[in-house]
């Protein structure tokens, strides 16, 4: 997998590369906008990361250039600035996610994956299979083993998410973002007790458990 | 040379244009009186004059120079006697009330002329101005009528002193009227322009006395006394953002920067495992950035005063969904959770930050309630006709003295420093609140039950969209 780093700050920029590398993606770094606008038109890319603030072309100018010319490549906004107004604005200009600085490296790295993952899959599915784990999403039932399982609205658009993005670490942030919408960081950890009741459903009286904590990150689907 | 103040100011110029107008404006109706009056006087003084001398020259035409003499003898007795002198061919007198003719040349026809006749009053002579007209008879004689036309004057020297005396009380009124005018605006003028000079130099808290007048410079006033709360307000929060950052950031990240130190002492010497202390000194960043995320928060939206992204949209729904995201929380923590919601009373507001001030307010009843307890979610009609979102829990509550003190930054109770929190929470209700033009009650909850209570009931209440 390729990722086009656009980030005019090198040592954040060399310290993505090291931690992507390790996570297996071949990394390309371009040191502005401008910079970033060739290396994308020249080269594929999986995903772009693309600080919103740089000289030359700034990260908005950049993604709204690349959308006008047809290249449809995942962007994956950074940014220091965390309104919501300017996260709106982001994404409005055709960037897919968005992610605040300072982050978490699981963070970066998850979003990264998912957006990624997401290319992957082309055609729209009506029904999604992890293992023995089955969700039709027209009929919004949830069978594992033949087995009916009865999910809240909510709890079905969670699973439905781990689903999508099954093998992958997802974040406690980007499920409270993906999932309930919501951008800001609850005191409380809400998210690991909706995750446990979903668990308890999905995986009790069951071999194998699906649904993994993974430690200092979030949760993973198994198949 | 400079003109005293007052004589600059605008209220003073604009009555010195007026002053101008209505002067001009009585000047032309002045005239009018004037003419109307003096000329008036002056043209019936000409007619009698005429009158008589047709009244003299008839009788000359019925019955010659004795009748003419005879006539004048009469009326010499009258009242108010015209001036005579009746010449012979040659101009010699004959008989008359003056001596001479003021008509100097004189080639036989009518012959107006404006002369003045010399009276004796009072052994002082006086002279007075008159007006004649000499013909020639029809035997060749010469006659000269005239009149003494000095009251005349008089009296329109009256209506002209009349007129110089209006048109001079109308300039001073006019003038203290300007001065009293300006002087009265100017003063509230310089309370207002004493106000901003105060704010240039530095004092923020110099108010714009309100007079109870409501008339504009009252509106002006407290227009310019609410923008500078505002400014007060938004400086404060600025100042106080700062103050709270230094003061709840600098203990974690001593401690963080000790935990970093100790551990890079120990792998310089060779010994332990540094992995523990870098998993902690990440928690412990991780800490501090959430706190700085949510005190900038409360500041930004403090210094801006207004939320950004209004939309609008129906409260009920929005309390449903934070709701949801806490029912399990409440569940598992053996709280029971209830909800009332009224559907379809609409605020216009940023949905994220509402959303954030509820999920606050949740979160803060779930962690001072113990279990056994109740959370009740209300979203209701208030009287007042907003919009209010409370929350009533049967926790410890808040003593009353302390209430408006934990909707301040970082306050934290004492009874409650073991459990988790950066104590911003309140604190970013209250600033939502603000920012929508809304507030935050708080108030006692159900009251005491067994161990539990009294509670607390957190109201967020919003003004509704109109």
């Amino acid at each position: 997998m390729r990722i086009l780093i656009v980030e005019d700050d090198l040592e954040a920029a060399e310290a993505m590369e090291r931690g992507l590398s390790e996570a297996g993606f071949e990394c390309v770094r371009a040191a502005d906008g401008q910079a970033g606008l060739e290396a994308s038109r020249a080269g594929v890319f999986n995903v772009m990361i693309v600080d919103r603030m740089m000289p030359r072309m700034d990260g908005v100018e950049l993604v709204e250039t690349l959308r006008r010319e047809g290249n449809a490549t995942p962007v994956l906004f950074l940014s220091a600035l965390g309104e919501v107004g300017d996260r709106v604005t982001g994404l409005q200009a055709g960037a897919d996610d968005y992610l605040v600085k300072p982050y978490a490296f699981v963070e970066l790295i998850a979003r990264v994956e998912a957006l990624a993952r997401r290319r992957e899959t082309g055609s729209v599915q009506t029904l999604l299979r992890v293992g023995d784990l089955e969700m039709d999403l027209i009929g919004r039932t949830v069978r594992r083993q033949g087995q009916d399982i009865d999910l809240q609205p909510r709890e079905f658009q969670l699973l439905e998410f781990l689903m999508r993005h099954a093998g992958q670490s997802v974040t406690r942030t980007m499920l409270l973002e993906k999932v309930w919408e919501y951008h800001f960081d609850p005191q409380t950890n809400v998210i690991d007790v909706h995750v446990s009741r979903l668990r308890s459903k999905i995986d009790k009286g069951f071999d194998k458990a699906m649904l993994q904590t993974v430690r200092g990150a979030g949760y993973r689907l198994e198949a | 040379m400079q003109l005293p103040r007052i004589f600059r100011t605008t209220p003073f110029r604009l009555t010195l244009l007026f002053l101008a107008l209505f002067a001009a404006a009585a000047s032309a109706f002045l005239a009018y009186i004037y003419i109307a009056t003096a000329g008036e006087a002056t043209r019936r003084t000409d007619r009698e004059i005429q009158r008589e001398m047709r009244s003299l020259t008839a009788a000359y035409d019925r019955a010659g120079l004795d009748a003419v003499n005879q006539s004048l003898i009469q009326r010499a007795a009258s009242e108010r006697p015209f001036l005579y002198l009746l010449m012979g061919r040659d101009g010699r007198r004959i008989s008359g009330s003056i001596e001479e003719s003021p008509v100097e040349r004189f080639n036989g026809q009518p012959a107006w002329t404006t002369f003045q006749v010399s009276d004796l009053v009072g052994g002082r002579m006086v002279k007075h101005p008159a007006r004649g007209l000499q013909e020639r008879l029809g035997g060749g004689e010469i006659l000269f009528v005239g009149a003494d036309v000095g009251e005349d004057e008089a009296y329109v020297v009256n209506i002209v002193r009349a007129l110089w005396g209006a048109g001079a009380l109308v300039v001073v009124l006019g003038l203290a009227g300007g001065v009293l005018v300006s002087r009265n605006v100017s003063r509230s003028m310089a309370s207002l322009s004493g106000v901003i000079e105060a704010v240039r130099g530095g004092d923020l808290a110099a108010r714009a006395p309100v007079r109870g007048a409501r008339d504009e410079f009252d509106e002006l006033a407290a227009g310019v006394n609410e923008m500078l709360d505002r400014l007060e307000r938004s400086m404060a929060g600025h100042r106080h953002a700062g103050d709270a950052i230094a003061h709840d950031l600098r203990s974690p990240l001593t401690r963080l920067r000790a935990r970093l130190e100790a551990a890079y002492l120990d792998v310089e010497a060779g010994r332990g495992d540094p992995t523990q202390a870098l998993a902690q000194a990440l928690e412990d960043t991780d800490g501090v950035l959430k706190t700085f995320a949510a005190v900038l928060a409360i500041a930004r939206l403090q210094a801006a005063g207004t939320a950004p992204d209004a939309v609008v949209f129906d409260l009920a729904e929005l309390a449903c969904d934070v709701a949801e995201l806490y029912e399990p929380l409440c569940e598992d923590k053996g709280v029971e959770f209830g909800s009332e919601l009224t559907r379809g009373l609409t605020v216009r507001a940023n949905r994220e930050f509402v959303a954030q001030a509820l999920a606050n307010i949740l979160d803060n009843a779930v962690k001072y309630t113990p279990a056994g307890g109740a959370i009740m979610l209300r979203v209701r009609r208030r009287s007042s006709g907003e919009a209010e979102a409370s929350v009533t829990d049967t926790g410890p509550g808040v003593p009353e003295a302390d209430r408006a003190r934990v909707v301040e930054r970082f306050v934290r109770l004492e009874n409650s420093r073991n459990e988790p929190g950066a104590g911003l929470g309140l604190s970013l209700v209250a600033a939502v609140a603000e920012a929508h033009a809304g507030r935050v009650e708080l108030d006692e909850g159900p009251g005491k039950v067994d161990d539990l209570g009294p509670g607390l009931r957190v109201a967020l209440v919003l003004p509704r969209a109109t």
